[in-house]
């Protein structure tokens, strides 16, 4: 079913998009714990290759919870090398569909590009590129205790996802 | 002209003893108590083409694994040493491999990387191959006339290809030695890795990580072996650990750091080296200390060999594929400055389905793309290939454990952990190749 949110309790787009860009913004402040409180405690963050199937294949990202904690732990507590100098990034999302909506649970679609840039000594091999990482996102969101949305699964299929990548350390 | 002039020759020109540059065996220094290799081994076009024309077109260079071809019809490709091939199951059950290149104006058959196809048509014109190369079919043949000879236009074979425990390798050199004959003492580590499975048999995931980096192939060729890093490169794995709460683990990564320690690092003959751990990755891969997995071991290996088969290795086949316990590690030099490579996790036969999908959870987080290991290691590899810029200071150091290495029976040079042994040994092989005149025409 598909709600325009009208009922006040499904899903409305607009709805949707505060809880995307919140997201986004997060991401994009370094404000990663506070990224965190965005998921459910039984939250998936998933990027897949080619057959999707987590247990035939090895995706990009497979983060549980606990894993999820942990990328956040090394981004936020470790120095990184991959992270020194950490990535600005950009977080742009687009073409925001509520592709289907309960009172309390909705699957959500948008397109992502993330622009990311290292700056450090932008004459040195590796730094000073701006990259571009487009992908098609779907989340899953539910209806928190206190009536806010939460991210229950976040998947991204990157456009380029079977094609070498050159260090994906930050938060896509 | 100054010398960074006079080397600065253009990629994929050809190159020959006669126009060196300079000279090669001035490259590497194995002095008593002291082993250098100059900077410029990672940044000279000249000597890339060299090293394509007289390492990489004269090794076996790993192309594939058996599972990935397991049915008749079944092809996957792959790139030999810059050359594009395609690696087929034919319908007599045999591995075929030949060039991706049509016998008659040079266009590539096959545009994906894996499928399954008896016959490869080539869109230009379709001529028609069976999956093992014979031409069977040209479009409007009459127009060739009768007296056209088409015995010679079947695809060509790569040169040589052989197999050793499902491991598919290929080599553009007619005249090279019998792989086994290659690998040497390497053999007996290959055999342990397999072993890992009770049915002696591994596979390979479905997916591949790929990652590239701006820098030389040689610098993941030196890490993969190297035991002197880890504390410092993978310090925020470390502290990931430390969170995780698990003090054991911490307490091995100390012992490791420890003269007589059981680890080492080894380089063999012929370039090939390993670092090896009797007590296992750092915190990671625990599945191995699982009775029922070690119990299906010791039924199908005898106990005996059970230590041999679960010491963890990074062993190196020179220079192209590592054998890490997660994944196959496949190398693919791009340009002096640029470099591709495919982690390919492997899945252990004849046990239980979930230890092999934990497998690729912890390969993920360690080796992936998005890792909190390897990522951390590939900045290494920019940070080296920033520094080498600088060719005033001339010499990378490579001397650690040269004094306190012994030298076994078979050849193999046995070093603590931290040595930088099997280092010394991919470059005396680099230093013999490169040194043999010209590769294969």
């Amino acid at each position: 079913m598909i709600s325009d949110g009208a009922s006040g309790a499904a899903l409305s787009t607009e709805r949707a998009e505060a809880v995307l860009f919140e997201e986004a913004a997060r991401l994009d402040a370094r404000a990663f714990d506070a990224w965190l409180e965005l998921f459910t405690d039984d939250a998936i963050y998933w990027l897949p290759m080619g057959v999707e199937d987590p247990a035939r294949e090895p995706s990009l990202i497979f983060d549980d919870r606990a894993r999820m904690e942990e990328r956040v732990f090394r981004l936020m507590d470790t120095a990184a090398h991959a992270q020194l100098p950490p990535s600005r990034t950009q977080h742009d999302i687009t073409n925001v569909r509520v592709v289907e909506t309960t009172a309390d649970w909705a699957r959500v679609a948008c397109h992502l590009v993330v622009h990311e840039v290292r700056i450090g000594d932008p004459s040195q091999v590796g730094l000073g590129d701006v990259r571009s990482f487009p992908g098609r996102c779907e989340y899953v969101l539910r209806h928190g205790a206190e009536g806010q949305w939460l991210i229950a699964e976040k998947t991204v299929r990157l456009l380029a996802r079977e094609l070498p990548q050159y260090n994906l350390t930050f938060i896509v | 002209m100054t010398r960074s002039q006079e080397h600065n020759r253009v990629p994929g020109q050809q190159a020959s003893q006669d126009d060196d540059p300079f000279p090669l065996d001035d490259l590497v220094l194995d002095e008593p108590y002291r082993f250098r290799v100059d900077g410029r081994v990672y940044t000279d076009a000249h000597l890339f083409a060299l090293e394509m024309d007289r390492i990489w077109r004269r090794s076996w260079l790993y192309v594939g694994h058996e599972s990935e071809i397991r049915e008749p019809g079944d092809y996957r490709t792959a790139v030999l040493a810059r050359e594009p091939i395609i690696l087929s199951r034919g319908e007599d059950g045999g591995i075929h491999a030949v060039f991706n290149r049509c016998m008659h104006r040079g266009a590539a058959l096959c545009r994906d990387d894996r499928g399954h196809a008896n016959h490869f048509r080539c869109p230009y014109h379709n001529w028609v191959y069976r999956n093992d190369g014979t031409l069977v079919g040209m479009a409007q043949k009459s127009g060739y006339g009768s007296h056209f000879d088409t015995s010679e236009l079947d695809l060509v074979p790569v040169p040589r290809l052989e197999a050793y425990r499902g491991l598919i390798f290929a080599n553009l050199d007619p005249a090279a030695p019998a792989l086994q004959e290659r690998l040497g003492p390497s053999a007996w580590y290959i055999d342990q890795w397999a072993d890992r499975s009770p049915t002696g048999q591994m596979s390979v995931a479905e997916g591949v990580h790929r990652y590239s980096y701006p820098g030389n192939w040689k610098f993941q060729l030196e890490n993969g072996v190297d035991g002197y890093h880890g504390n410092y490169v993978h310090d925020s794995f470390v502290k990931i650990l430390h969170r995780a709460g698990d003090r054991s683990r911490q307490d091995v990564v100390r012992a490791r750091n420890r003269l007589g320690s059981n680890a080492s690092a080894k380089g063999l003959p012929r370039g090939d080296g390993l670092l090896e751990r009797e007590d296992g990755m750092l915190g990671t891969f625990d599945y191995a200390s699982r009775d029922e997995y070690r119990r299906s071991l010791v039924e199908a290996h005898g106990s005996a060999r059970l230590q041999d088969i679960l010491t963890q290795r990074n062993l190196l086949i020179f220079p192209s594929v590592y054998l890490f316990e997660s994944h196959i590690r496949v190398i693919r030099p791009i340009s002096p400055t640029s470099t591709i490579v495919d982690t390919i996790p492997t899945r252990i036969e004849g046990i239980d389905d979930a230890i092999n999908t934990e497998r690729l959870r912890e390969h993920e987080r360690f080796f992936g793309p998005s890792s909190f290991g390897a990522t951390d290691d590939i900045e290494i590899f920019v940070l080296n290939q920033t520094g080498v810029q600088a060719e005033v200071p001339r010499w990378l150091d490579f001397s650690r454990g040269l004094e306190r290495e012994r030298v076994a029976d078979n050849g193999e040079r046995i070093g603590h952990s931290t040595d930088e042994a099997p280092q010394r040994a991919i470059y005396r092989e680099w230093r013999r190749m490169m040194l043999s005149g010209e590769g294969p025409s």
